[in-house]
């Protein structure tokens, strides 16, 4: 099943570390497998660890215990400068907040994503993000600075950006929670059909009943996060 | 896109504060260069102004007035001597040049430096060379009969406006005795571009008092030996005669360079502390700029950036700031030295602001890596961002 698996998780566990030798234990999960090309939609209370699964499947947060592998790789068996690398060649993610670099415009954004992978020649990154950028609809706004673009826009930039080195797995945190419902929705509906087009794996967190109804699979944190699930029954 | 590009986008993405940087650095380093430049402008003056000559003999009193006096017209003439010590000193078998100099007045500021045609000559010993940009030297006249003849330094020629062929004196009583302008010389950068050259009997005829006088007045005789060797028996012999002293212009410059040394290490203080100002400056300016963007660097990091590709970012950021703040203020300080020049210079202390060196070199060097060195605590910041706990959303 792990060679079909775009993710697959294994008796993760997340703790942060507090005060005097104390920890809260934010995840506790014994199995996730993503298939490749799926999109699956994570849903949660907020505190529920939904991020925290994101980070770490991204390999930018390490696991307490447990093994977490995308695409095969062991991702926190790697070193941090090739989880790095590993990271900028195969997961893309989208954030909450854009989080777009406000000093570079549009097109520069996606190329800066390109900058840190191997994937896309560098003689080729301006066309491809020119590509990306057009295919999400904003042609004419390649040049725009991020402060110059609408908050749809934006978030079209970052989707842009987290598909500019073809990573097989794309993350979403929430990435239609800043906008309103109906940009929210054209967005969201961009961003599936991308994903459905380029046979991405896509793990997106959202309450949004649109991304509910276009997903292959639902996951509730509360069924797959077991300090989760013992804080509701306590 | 590179890390540079990323790291000038950024310098350009807050375009105000680099800009802001980057002047206060090029303000320190202009200060810095301006300094070094114009001192060493100055220390040229005096050498190519006092090195052709070994020895300078005039009335007994301070070595220093007698050198600032009558080499660099900075001080008040020394008391005269007599002509006869030019003349005798002439038929010494050990000097191979003597030069008479008297020191008079001036015209509109303009010192009036009484010699003859010896001075302009030229030597293979000698630094200094003589040109005219018009007209000619003026005629070695005999005392019974001046011709009141003037040759200007290019600085004096500039000042007053007077050109070949013109007549000017100074002052009602000296109308009876105008001198006519037959020359004008190419400028030398040294005091001689200030002087108004005219002939002894010129100046001695000018002179109500040396006219009745038998033995004519000098300032002083500038001295070069046939060998080095006989040096030290002129300079004690005429240091033991009862009316003059003999001075060597090397050891009065020694004095003067040591006098300006002090000064220097005032200044020396003065722009460390400046350096050091400007140093904390480029850190908070960049710790702000890190601390600020905090979570475009996590973003990166999460894009896949590296520690030592974000860490380079500022690194370059701050090496830019740097190099454009060290360049501009390299510039700056030959364009203050060339402006200060233009006002020092008039008293022909300065040669060559605009020469770059070594020093210059050194400097960028330095101020590249003392600006690098001041980005380093913010790098090493972006370097240990935290990614997930930098990429918390906003609420």
């Amino acid at each position: 099943m792990s060679e079909q698996s775009a993710v697959l998780l294994h008796q993760v566990k997340k703790a942060f570390p507090l005060h005097a030798g104390r920890a809260l234990e934010v995840l506790d999960l014994d199995h996730l497998a993503l298939s490749v090309g799926s999109c699956t939609v994570l849903r949660g209370r907020s505190g529920s660890g939904k991020t925290t699964l994101l980070n770490l499947i991204a390999g930018v947060t390490a696991p307490s215990a447990g093994t977490i592998r995308v695409g095969g790789t062991d991702v926190f068996a790697l070193s941090e400068a090739r989880r790095d690398r590993f990271r900028a060649e195969n997961v893309g993610y989208v954030f909450q907040t854009f989080n777009l670099v406000a000093a570079l415009s549009a097109i520069e954004n996606v190329i800066l994503a390109m900058m840190f992978a191997d994937v896309v020649p560098q003689r080729e990154q301006r066309r491809r993000a020119g590509e990306l950028l057009t295919r999400l609809g904003l042609s004419e706004r390649v040049a725009h600075k991020p402060a110059q673009l609408s908050r749809g826009e934006q978030q079209r930039v970052a989707i842009a950006r987290a598909l500019a080195n073809s990573p097989q797995l794309v993350l979403a945190d929430e990435p239609c929670a800043s906008l309103d419902a109906r940009t929210a929705n054209e967005v969201l509906a961009i961003f599936l059909a991308v994903c459905r087009q380029e046979k991405k794996t896509l793990l997106l967190v959202s309450h949004d009943e649109a991304a509910l109804a276009g997903a292959d699979r639902v996951i509730d944190m509360t069924d797959l996060n077991r300090t989760e699930a013992d804080r509701w029954s306590a | 896109m590179t890390i540079f590009t990323v790291a000038v986008k950024y310098l350009r993405g807050r375009l105000v504060a680099s800009t802001l940087t980057a002047v206060s650095i090029a303000l320190g380093v202009s200060l810095v260069v301006a300094s070094v430049v114009l001192g060493r402008g100055i220390r040229d003056g005096f050498i190519a102004g006092a090195t052709d000559y070994n020895l300078v003999v005039g009335a007994k009193g301070s070595p220093t007035q007698l050198v600032l006096g009558v080499i660099f017209r900075m001080d008040l003439a020394t008391p005269n001597i007599e002509y006869t010590t030019y003349r005798d000193l002439l038929q010494d078998p050990r000097v191979e040049t003597a030069v008479p100099i008297g020191v008079g007045d001036a015209f509109r500021g303009f010192r009036y430096v009484a010699t003859n045609n010896a001075y302009f000559a030229a030597s293979p010993w000698r630094h200094k060379t003589f040109a005219l940009a018009a007209g000619k030297f003026f005629t070695d006249d005999q005392p019974s009969k001046p011709a009141y003849e003037a040759v200007l330094g290019a600085e004096a020629a500039r000042s007053t406006g007077l050109q070949t062929g013109d007549r000017f004196y100074e002052g009602e009583e000296m109308a009876e005795y105008p001198l006519t302008v037959v020359g004008i010389l190419r400028p030398t950068h040294t005091a001689d571009d200030r002087a108004i050259f005219l002939s002894l009997p010129s100046y001695w005829g000018m002179n109500e008092v040396a006219r009745g006088m038998a033995v004519k007045p000098l300032t002083a005789v500038l001295i070069r030996p046939k060998r080095m060797s006989d040096l030290p028996s002129l300079n004690r012999e005429l240091n033991v005669a009862a009316d003059t002293q003999a001075v060597l212009p090397s050891a009065v410059l020694l004095t003067i360079f040591n006098m300006m040394a002090v000064a220097e290490n005032v200044l020396k203080m003065i722009l460390a502390i400046v350096g050091l100002i400007v140093l904390l400056y480029v850190f908070v300016a960049m710790y702000s700029a890190t601390m600020e963007r905090r979570r475009e660097i996590a973003t990166m990091r999460a894009l896949g950036a590296r520690r030592a590709t974000v860490f380079g970012i500022i690194l370059a950021e701050s090496a830019g700031l740097a190099t454009v703040g060290g360049v501009a203020g390299l510039l700056a300080g030959h364009a203050i030295a060339y402006l200060a020049g233009l006002v020092l210079g008039q008293s022909g202390l300065v040669t060559n602001p605009l020469r770059f060196n070594l020093f210059e070199l050194a400097v960028l060097v330095s101020v590249i890596l003392l600006g690098t060195f001041a980005g380093l605590l913010p790098a090493v910041l972006a370097y240990r961002t935290e990614v997930a706990e930098n990429l918390a959303p906003l609420s």
